[in-house]
Formats: structure tokens, sequence, C-alpha cells
């Protein structure tokens, strides 16, 4: 009606202008508290478009609304013994919760909200209660005046660094997703650029690649960690793909310790990888492992050139040594079935060790 | 595949455009894809609208994985054979689909020669086992523990050979060289496999590929 106030409240309550009007005529007949109230709002309602009010406004503000409530309390009939100290205490309370808003600096605010709400709460008692029982009552209303003022303060800290916490959280998580790949992906795919017309070398790219993501997506299919047999076939067939640029499929079931033993079957098995790699001219060797605790079995197989096992040049040393000399020294058995053009399929076993 | 071999009408289904592409261009002459979908919502009235020999179905789907159009589509149409085809290695999304009714389970890596007789070995409704599934379902049938249903729930010794050289790389012909058997008697064993492993209850199932899920 006259600045806008009521339309303006009605519209940050989210309620009809009508109704806030009828509140403002009604509280002016209260000792003329609708008045004083009228122009507290006009002072902490920033016009309309006009980004926020000034501190020293928002504090006429506060003062011109805490007037208004204690004029409207006197016209309800009430003791001006009760209502002084309840505008101080809340003036003291307005202080500390707003702080910022006021364009004050929070020491300064809640060292003020203090004296004024502690002001309050001793006048109160001054007013109401007689000699003695004033001397017990001052030091409980500091510490209620100390709680008023200083809680709204500690609860906003946690629940800020609360916020913080998470929020670093998620800053790390995305950070180390970035990280892998940029790690990974990004590069794998920077190398296949600078490299399109070498195939060989972007398929061995493509399934290094491949290998590491899906050992990142799938943990949970992937279950041979770095200290067991498992874990190290595939870290052999790994280390074969990449070197030969084959691919070398591992197929396995159950899974046993590592240790001297196995450590021998594995390395023998990387020979047999090596070999059908280097030999076989096919760029695809199948791996099956067949593992428990007691009984080990294990498969390299490729449908290459083969060969004539009892034709086999002496200089051929991969066989004779790395592959049947490794596992005879430890217990174990090797047998090598391949025929010319038939492909190659070396199978090595370790029985259940004697102990 | 020098016999007069019929012609497999194929329905596509992948959420990769590139994939499908692909897959399209590698098949042999011998299959004629007739439709392709990239989600679940548009594979399933598509499978029955079209009546396909087979449908090559990825495990991952955006909406629900291929698990979830076997489900939908087989009541309706008996006669549309599934063949799960994927990337992923999850043991527990491969079974999911083998039990939901798939006749088998291969890997993106395959040739198009031997994914063109995949596809023939399915619409004759024989079961497709890629070493990888092999090694999956030794896997799953390996405990010894006593079992509800022995023949449900064991595999027999031959069965278990028979799945061990597949493990291995070993073609179906040449197991049956290997166990001087023929062809048709290792697709009857492959196939009996697969029933076990669809109709199953053994706990260890369903224990085992929860285990894989938690590890």
């Amino acid at each position: 009606m006259l600045a806008g106030v009521c339309a303006g409240l009605a519209d940050r309550l989210g309620v009809d202008p009508t109704l806030v009007r009828l509140v403002f005529a009604l509280l002016a007949f209260a000792s003329g508290a609708g008045i004083v109230a009228y122009l507290g709002a006009w002072m902490l309602l920033p016009a309309p478009g006009a980004p926020s009010t000034s501190g020293a406004r928002r504090i006429g503000g506060v003062v011109l609304l805490i007037g208004a409530a204690v004029l409207a309390l006197h016209g309800l009939g009430l003791d001006n013994s009760f209502v002084f100290p309840l505008a101080l205490v809340a003036a003291g309370a307005a202080l500390a919760l707003g702080a910022v808003s006021f364009g004050l600096r929070p020491r300064t605010a809640r060292a003020v909200a203090a004296i004024l709400v502690v002001a309050g709460i001793v006048v109160f008692l001054g007013e109401n209660t007689r000699g003695s029982a004033t001397a017990l009552l001052a030091p409980g209303a500091v510490a209620i005046a100390l709680l008023l003022v200083l809680g709204p303060w500690a609860y906003r800290l946690a629940r800020e660094r609360d916020a913080e916490r998470a929020e670093r959280i998620r800053t790390q998580e995305r950070e180390e997703l970035a990280a892998r790949v940029h790690d990974s992906v990004l590069q794998t795919l920077a190398l296949i650029q600078r490299e399109p017309n070498d195939p060989r070398r972007v398929a061995t790219l493509a399934r290094r690649q491949e290998r590491e993501l899906r050992a990142w997506l799938y943990p949970s299919s992937e279950p041979a960690g770095d200290g067991t047999l498992a874990g190290a076939v595939d870290a052999a067939a790994a280390e074969i793909e990449e070197l030969h640029g084959v691919r070398v499929e591992v197929v396995r079931t159950g899974d046993a310790p590592l240790d001297e033993r196995t450590q021998a079957l594995v390395l023998a098995a990387r020979e047999a990888m090596a070999n059908a790699s280097k030999h076989s001219g096919v760029d695809e060797v199948s791996v099956f492992l067949d593992a428990d605790t007691t009984h080990v079995a294990l498969f390299v197989r490729d449908r290459g050139a083969g060969f004539d096992p009892d034709a086999v040049a002496a200089d051929r040393r991969g066989i004779a040594e790395s592959i049947r000399g490794r596992m005879e020294r430890v217990g174990g058995t090797v047998r090598i079935v391949s025929a010319p053009g038939k492909g190659t399929e070396v199978e090595l076993e370790l029985p259940e060790a004697e102990t | 595949m020098s016999k007069s071999v019929p012609l497999r009408r194929v329905v596509l289904v992948d959420d990769h455009d590139l994939f499908r592409a692909g897959v399209r261009s590698e098949l042999g002459p011998t299959v004629e894809v007739v439709g392709e979908a990239g989600s679940v919502a548009d594979a399933v009235p598509l499978i029955k609208e079209l009546d396909p020999d087979v449908v090559l179905l990825d495990v991952h789907l955006p909406d629900g994985g291929g698990q979830a159009v076997v489900l939908e589509v087989a009541p309706e149409r008996p006669g549309v054979k599934f063949l799960a085809l994927s990337v992923s290695d999850a043991a527990e999304d491969v079974i999911g689909v083998i039990r939901a009714g798939a006749r088998g389970y291969v890997t993106k890596t395959i040739s198009g020669e031997e994914l063109t007789e995949a596809i023939h070995r399915t619409a004759d409704g024989d079961a497709v086992f890629s070493p990888r599934l092999a090694g999956f379902v030794l896997d799953a049938f390996r405990t010894g523990e006593a079992a509800a249903d022995p023949e449900l729930d064991q595999l027999t010794s031959r069965e278990r050979e028979v799945l061990q050289l597949i493990a291995r790389g070993y073609r179906y012909k040449e197991v049956a060289a290997k166990l001087h058997l023929s062809t048709r008697t290792v697709e009857s064993h492959v196939s009996a496999v697969l029933r076990k492993l669809q109709l199953s209850n053994r706990n260890e199932l369903t224990r085992w590929a929860a285990q894989r899920r938690l590890i």
C-alpha cells in the first residue's frame, strides 16, 4: 500500500498479500505495533530489483521489529518487567543468528549478543524475584545466555564441516576416476592415434587396455590375487601378450597358493606361451588352468603350424630346459602333443606334493 | 559347411551400433540379419514380431540386460533360440542369461567364422560353450558337497572331461576325436550340461554366483 512492504513480504512468505495487510492493520491497534513493524520490515526487505540492503539498515530494521514486538506485548497487557527483558534477549538472539547478514564481524556480534542476552535475563530475574534468589539464579542465567548465543554458531560450524568433508570425498573420487582414465584409456587412445598403421601394435594396445579396464570394472570376476597361482598365470599371459602381440585367452577353475613348485609351473607355462606365440604362426593362444590344493594341471594350446616333437633340433633349448627341466625338478610332468599342421598343446602337471 | 545349409534368420541385440555393424559384416552368407535392437524395450517387440531362428544377445543392455529379453520373449516364442554374446567376464551375468534360457555364451572376440558356426549350432537346438563358459561351469559344479539331486546337481565324469577339453580351447570336433566319440555325442553331452545348468537348484550354484559378486 505504502512502500510495497506487504506485497514484498507476502511474496517472500508465499501467502496472499491481503492476509499480510490484515495482520499489519490489526497490529496497528495494539499500541501502534503494526506501524512500527511496517517500518522495520521496510528497512529489512530489499527494494524489488535491488540485490540486498545494507548492514546498518538491517540492524535498524531488527530494532524496529523488536520494538514492535514490545509494543504488541504491551498492547496485550503484559507487564514491563516481563516485556523489556524479553526484548533484550530477542535482540541478542537475532544478533547471534544473523551476525553475518548484518555485516558484523562474528566475534563482535557474539560479544554484543551475549551482553544483550545476559542483561535481559538478569533484568528479568531482578524484577521478578527477591534478593537471595537472584544470587543463585544469576550464574544459571549467564550459562543459558551463553548457550543461546554460542549454540547456533557451534551447530552451524559442525554442519559446515560435515558438508566440507562430503565434498572432499566426492572430489577425491572424481579425481581418482579422472586419473585412472587419464593414465589408461586416454594414453592408449593417444598411442593408437600415433600409430594407426601398425595393426599389430594397435591390437596389442587395445588388448592391454581391455585387460586393465576389465580388472578394474569387474574385480569380482577376477578373484585371483597377486600371491596366488591363478594371479601369476594371468600376469604371465599378460606379459606374453605384450611381448609378442598375440592374444592369450586364459580360462581357469580353482586356484592354489604360489610356492616353489607352482612358481616353476608358471615359468614353464610362460615359456610354452612364448613358444606358441613365436613359432605357431597364429595370433591366439589358449591357456587352461585347472587347480586345487592338491593337484594342478595347466594346458597351453595353439592352432598353428605344429611340429614333430621327435625331430626337434637340439638347439631348441626352450622345451628341453625351460619347460621339461623346470617341471621335472619340482616333481611335475610335461606332455607335448603336436604334429605338423595340427597345432600344439603343452600339458603341465603337478601331482600332490609328498610332504 | 559344404552341405546345403539352411539360411538362418537372426536378430542382433546390442547397444553398440559399431559392434552390430561389425558382426553383420563378419557373418557368413548362411546367416541373414533380419533385425537389430539396442535395448530391452526395443528388442522384445521386435523379436516377437520377426520370430527369428536365433537372437544374438548382449549380456549387458542399458535397460535390464539380456536376461530380461529372454524372460520376456521365451514364453511367447518358444521357437526362438538365444545365444549370449558379451565382453563381460562376470560369471554371474553369464550364468544368469544361461539360466534364463540362452543356449550358450560366446565372447565378442570370437571370429566371424566361429560365430556363424555357433549360430547354426544354436538354431539346431545344441548348446554353445566357449572355453570361458566351460571354465565357469566347471567352477560352479566343482565342490564335492553332497547334492540334493545327483541327476541334476552333478556332472558325470564324461561331461567333466568334455568341458575340460572345451576349456582348453578344443572345438567340438576336436573333443570328439580326442575322446574317440562322435561329434553328435559330444553335442549331447554339452546339451546335458546346459540342461543341468538351467534346471539345477543346487545351492552351490547360487552361492557360488553370489560369492563372485561379493568378493
